[in-house]
């Protein structure tokens, strides 16, 4: 199979994943778009290193879905901390960060 | 021992006093501090004398020495040492400054026994002395500006000595900040000195002069002017002398020392120092000479006029630094230097007479309500008719042999010197007059109230501690005017600082007898070696013709004063009338006052008020008020976008991704 | 080892962060004396005036950037070092004996600590790079100084008056930063030899003219702003008035002089040409800063505000001198730096102490102080006296040898800027008279300074004094050093 299949599909993940980050407001979504966009990321390096052969870019995929894993961890974790202190699910309304 | 070991001795005594009793202010008794403060100068008048002998010992054209301790400032070219130079000049300025001083320190000790700032002033006083000392000894121009702001700081601190009434301070301020000025004339002087020679220590700036400068050039010319600007401001000469009149608000032993006898005739010691540049420029000599004579008259004018009997002394001692101007500037400087000494003795004898009137009016200056003191203070009386006839110039005492020896030597140099010397003459009859203006109106006729006091009781009265001025009321805690004052009668160290001036201002005068006895100019010889207006003399008959005229002058001038204020004392009150214009603008000192206020003060007020207002708000507020709101602007531009939106900070993420993968699409098509 | 002079005062700060609030003054106060103690080591180590630099030590930092962390001592900075190390010791004995820093002294110790290693580290630097970075430090710990332990006055909050200064130094400093980066790259450009801020390094190679020209004005800017020279002193009223006193002793003591050393430091041997072509310029800047810096403290009351004004005027006799381009000027601008530093700080203090028994830093209310303050009076009158430059202080060596060497250059900007020292003496005798002499106003308490007092202020009159009798300890010194800057300028045209 050509290599553009797997770049294709990375693409369409990767935008799914930003389409939903930019629409969706629930924090969970959020994250999942977020896991999706790295996932499609990953999918990419993947197919890039089968196509040159060597093993680099497996590596670097495995650190990545460790990344993505403690980001999930602590998204999570923020995401339990707004609901025991009763705040709205709702990233347009946790806008205390702002200048 | 050399003259310059003996001149630093001379230095180091009045230092080493002023220190001592500062140092032990707390712990000394009063007494003490008087006695210390004395014998310090009473050694620095022996230290004097003692470098008169080394250098007389010396063969008279090497009679000086230059000596330093050590380098004081020195960058690249310029080289400052601080150092001394003793020459004939500096050891007669010593032993004049010491010697008076001496007797007005003794003088002290009983006159400011009541007050409470005792050991405050005799520490000013012997630091004035020191100051004083530096400025004469001083060998190079820096060294000399810096004796020259000691002094001047000296005087500050004593005209303001009674530092609670305001009018003290701001006569004291008034003193300094033109002493400043004149400061800074001499500052530039001596960097114009250094600019065109490349040296500044006196023998070298002299030897360096006369190759360096043609006679009268712009240069030199400058240089001497610049000096002539400290000169007269230190020496309250025209227009620098509104300062003088006003420091009489400081104790009368500091106006009988340094605003009579030594400081103010600082400016005249400068010129006759620096006479190798003034020859270079007979310009600015004549300018010194013609200031000489404009003050000499306008002062005279106004000391006719006054009521405030230490305002008239101290117009009278402005005249009377004319006369000496007009001599150094025209070259008679033995006759200036011998005219400053006697001067020193019957001035300072009549403000220490005039601080004994004072302190019988119970600090009343106003020679208005004076009257029949001569009964109740004789011996005071006594010695204000000695100082009054040496000041008009009556025959045989010291004025009549200084004064009238400047006046025929300008006579003799002829031209329009001539009519310098008429305008003196005028003068002479003006200064008779005063003179014995004051002693015919407060020592003849029925006691005042405070005279009869001190008949009736032997006491002084105890005046009202109210400045006459502004009608605040005195604080006793600085000492003015003190619980109470001694009357010379009954005070012995009074008696005896007046008794010694006494007698010098009856003999000083036969120090120096044309054809005679000539000590003074012999002995300063050797500072004028080389200079054609010093070797000039009129031959004896002229100079005692001279003599005769002056003293015939002093007579009438002393006669008419009789006539006016004994005799019809309704003549000077038709004048006063007939005049008004002219007793209007002498009374108001021929308002300089006004003049300065409106010429300098006022403008620089309204400059800084202006700079307040305008430039600082607008101007120099606005550069900061720019640049702050253009980098604050520019911060809330940004900071709008922190939203705090997550989803705004994608959509900008996505956006500006979306902008790189076209510019590279685009970059690679 | 100038490392440790340098960073001793930052090693005390932090031990005053652990020790307990009251006492975190104690490590401040040793770290201040320490510093002082190795300075004096180094000055004592000093070799003939000719060896230049005396001390220095230079490691790489940024070798990809050509920024390395390199320190000297030379006549040019060695006097300036010991005026810092001296007079963070009595301001923050004084701090100390204010109980200053109320709330939360551990912070304030380590800020004022801070702040020493800071300025240190400006007359240090031998990189241009590391200057720059020294200069912004600076301005850092007196930030939360004047913000934090600042007052409000009429209207302007101490953090608004802060805030206005930080913004306007830090753009002026920001310029300096694009000058210095700038001048690295010409320097390379022009030699072509790799990149490098090492100032020598940088005279060496000579930057080309038309490069001069701009960059000169960016570090003129950043300086006169430090300084402050007029018209660039907006910040400062508002800022005086709202400082805490042993910090605002400091900042106008030893912070304004880093501007002017600056001046001799990088600007005239780096870029002589353009130093010499906007001579006249700067010269003018200098007149003006005394005249008007002398007219306002003129009409000022305000205490701080007639020291801030006369700070104003005595820079511009700084600047003047170094812009004379002749070693007498430029000898007494850095003399002047030195003797202005050891005036303003006993100043400062003492408009603290007068305070204290006033109730107040304006001239109306005041007065007679003088009767039961004998002592107090006189330190104040010598300092008033060495402010006005009274012939006989250093302060008038300083100024005549400014004056001397403004003279070789322009006679007319000579006499008007002598000019200034009439009106000096009449606001610094007018600020003496109205708080020692005049009547004692009802409500002042004219108590005598006490033995603590004294101990802080004292020092720096006496060495004042010393300095009075012998201004040849200073002088001849940095002679050489100052001569051979002026030399750079000279030669170049």
């Amino acid at each position: 199979m050509s290599i553009e299949w797997y770049l294709v599909l990375a693409a369409l993940l990767f935008a799914i994943g930003a389409g939903g980050i930019l629409v969706r407001r629930n924090p969970v979504v959020i994250l999942l778009c977020l896991e999706l966009m790295l996932s499609a990321g990953a999918l990419a390096i993947l197919a890039f290193s089968r196509m040159t052969g060597d093993g680099d870019g497996q590596v670097f995929v495995l650190v990545v879905l460790v990344v993505a894993a403690c980001e999930v961890v602590v998204g999570l974790g923020l995401v339990v901390a707004m609901f025991r202190r009763r705040v709205a699910l709702d990233v347009d309304e946790t806008t205390e960060l702002h200048g | 021992m050399t003259a310059a070991s003996w001149a630093w001795l001379v230095l180091l005594f009045p230092l080493l006093g002023s220190m001592v009793i500062a140092f032990g202010f707390r712990r000394l008794p009063a007494r003490t501090t008087g006695i210390i403060g004395t014998a310090a100068i009473g050694l620095a008048f022996v230290a004097g004398v003692g470098s008169l002998f080394a250098l007389l010992s010396e063969p008279s054209e090497s009679r000086y020495v230059a000596s330093s301790l050590w380098e004081y400032a020195g960058v690249g070219e310029l080289r400052i040492d601080l150092g001394l130079y003793v020459d004939p000049l500096a050891v007669f300025m010593v032993l004049v400054v010491t010697g008076v001083s001496f007797l007005i320190h003794f003088y002290s000790t009983a006159y400011m026994e009541s007050d409470e700032g005792y050991r405050r002033f005799f520490s000013y006083l012997n630091f004035f002395v020191f100051s004083m000392l530096l400025l004469v000894l001083a060998g190079n121009f820096v060294l000399l500006i810096v004796g020259w702001a000691f002094v001047g700081f000296a005087s500050y601190a004593l005209i303001s000595f009674w530092y609670r009434r305001t009018t003290a301070t701001a006569a004291g301020m008034k003193a300094f900040v033109i002493n400043v000025v004149g400061d800074i004339g001499l500052v530039l002087a001596a960097i114009l000195i250094f600019r065109e020679l490349g040296v500044l220590d006196y023998r070298a700036v002299f030897e360096a002069a006369p190759e360096a400068f043609t006679t009268n050039e712009w240069t030199i010319v400058a240089i001497c002017l610049l000096l002539l600007v400290g000169a007269f401001a230190k020496s309250a000469q025209l227009p620098f002398h509104t300062w003088l009149a006003d420091a009489m608000e400081g104790p009368t032993p500091v106006s009988s020392l340094i605003h009579a006898a030594t400081m103010v005739t600082a400016g005249v010691y400068l010129v006759a120092r620096s006479w190798t540049l003034f020859e270079l420029a007979p310009s600015a000599a004549d300018v010194a000479a013609i200031v000489g004579v404009v003050t000499l008259l306008v002062a005279g004018t106004i000391a006719l006029v006054v009521t405030d009997l230490k305002r008239i002394i101290a117009y009278s001692t402005m005249s009377q630094i004319g006369y000496m101007f007009l001599a150094v500037g025209i070259g008679a400087y033995s006759a200036g230097m011998f005219h400053l000494m006697t001067h020193a003795f019957f001035k300072a004898l009549l403000f220490m007479a005039a601080g004994s009137v004072i302190a019988v009016m119970a600090n009343n200056q106003n020679i208005d309500r004076m009257k029949g003191l001569g009964t109740a203070v004789p011996f005071t009386g006594a010695m204000l008719v000695i100082g009054s006839l040496a000041l008009a110039g009556f025959p045989l005492t010291s004025g009549w042999f200084s004064k009238d020896e400047i006046l025929d030597y300008a006579l003799y140099r002829g031209d329009w010197y001539t009519w310098l010397a008429i305008a003196g003459y005028v003068g002479a009859l003006m200064t008779a007059l005063y003179a014995f203006r004051i002693v015919f109106r407060i020592l003849p006729g029925r006691p005042c109230p405070e005279a009869a006091e001190l008949i009736e009781t032997g006491h002084v009265a105890h005046g009202e501690p109210v400045n006459p001025v502004t009608g605040a009321a005195e604080d006793y805690e600085v000492g003015y005017p003190g619980r109470d004052h001694h009357v010379a009668e009954q005070a012995r160290g009074m008696r005896i600082g007046m008794g010694v001036l006494a007698i010098l201002a009856l003999v000083a005068g036969f120090l120096q007898v044309p054809g005679v006895t000539e000590v003074v100019k012999n002995f300063l010889e050797p500072t004028f070696e080389g200079s054609p207006l010093a070797e000039l003399h009129p031959p004896v008959g002229k100079a005692w013709l001279g003599l005769f005229n002056g003293g015939v002058i002093a007579v009438v001038g002393i006669a008419l004063a009789w006539v006016f204020w004994v005799r019809r004392p309704a003549i000077p009150e038709a004048l006063q009338t007939r005049f008004r214009p002219l007793y209007e603008l002498f009374l108001h000192k021929w308002y300089f006052d006004e003049l300065i206020d409106l010429l300098i003060v006022r403008p620089v007020k309204a400059l800084g008020q202006f700079a307040n207002r305008v430039i600082e708000p607008f101007v120099v507020g606005g550069i900061v008020t720019g640049t702050t709101t253009l980098v604050r602007s520019a911060g809330s531009l940004v900071r709008d976008l922190q939203s705090g939106m997550i989803r705004a900070y994608a959509a900008l993420m996505v956006l500006g991704t979306i902008l790189l993968v076209l510019y590279l699409l685009i970059g690679a098509a | 080892m100038l490392s440790v002079l340098l960073w001793l005062p930052l090693a005390f700060g932090i031990v005053a962060l652990l020790v307990p609030a009251g006492r975190a003054w104690i490590p401040a106060l040793a770290g201040a004396i320490g510093t002082l103690v190795v300075a004096v080591v180094f000055w004592a180590g000093w070799g003939s005036p000719g060896e230049v630099p005396q001390y220095a030590e230079s490691v790489p930092w940024i070798p990809e950037l050509g920024i390395s962390y390199s320190l000297a001592i030379d006549g040019l900075s060695l006097f300036l070092v010991l005026l810092t190390a001296l007079a963070w010791v009595p301001a923050v004995a004084f701090a100390a004996s204010r109980k200053a820093g109320e709330g939360r002294e551990r912070l304030f110790y380590f800020m004022l600590m801070l702040g020493e290693s800071a300025t240190l580290g400006a007359f240090l630097a031998s990189d241009l790079i590391l200057f720059v970075l020294f200069f912004d430090l600076m301005i850092v710990p007196f930030y939360f100084l004047f913000g934090i332990w600042g007052r409000d006055r009429d209207g302007v909050g101490a953090g608004t008056a802060t805030m206005r200064m930080i913004i306007y130094t830090l753009v002026g400093s920001l310029l300096m930063l694009v000058g210095a980066v700038a001048l690295g790259f010409a320097a390379e450009d022009a030699s072509g030899k790799e990149l490098t801020f090492e100032i020598a390094e940088l005279i060496r190679r000579g930057i080309p003219d038309s490069t001069q020209y701009w960059i000169f004005w960016l570090f003129a800017l950043a300086f006169f702003i430090k300084m402050p020279l007029f018209p660039f002193n907006g910040w400062m009223p508002d800022a005086y008035r709202a400082a805490p006193l042993p910090a605002l002793a400091l900042f106008s003591a030893v912070l304004s002089k880093v501007g002017a050393y600056g001046f001799l430091r990088v600007v005239l041997p780096v870029m002589p040409d353009a130093a010499e072509l906007f001579q006249t310029a700067i010269l003018i800047f200098a007149v003006a800063s005394i005249i008007y810096g002398s007219v306002i403290a003129f009409t000022k009351i305000d205490l701080r505000l007639i020291i801030g004004f006369s700070s104003i005027a005595q820079l511009g006799f700084i600047t003047l001198g170094i812009f004379a381009l002749d070693d007498t000027g430029a000898s007494g601008a850095l003399f002047q730096m030195v003797n202005h530093g050891l005036v303003v700080v006993p100043a400062i203090l003492i408009v603290g102490l007068i305070a204290e028994r006033t109730g107040s830093e304006d001239l109306g209310p005041m007065g007679g102080l003088a009767k039961n303050a004998p002592i107090l009076a006189v330190i104040f009158l010598i300092v008033t006296m060495a402010t006005l430059a009274l012939p006989g202080s250093p302060n008038f060596i300083g100024e005549f040898l400014i004056l001397n060497g403004t003279f070789q250059v322009s006679v007319a900007i000579a006499i008007v800027a002598s000019s200034g020292v009439a009106l000096a003496a009449y606001y610094a005798l007018r600020m003496y008279q109205r708080t020692m002499h005049d009547p004692l106003p009802p409500g002042s308490d004219s108590r005598e300074i006490s033995l603590r007092d004294g101990l802080i202020v004292v020092p720096m009159v006496l060495v004042l004094v010393v300095l009075a009798f012998a201004p040849q300890i200073v002088l001849g010194e940095t002679g050489e050093a100052v001569a051979d800057v002026v030399e750079k300028v000279g030669s170049a045209g």
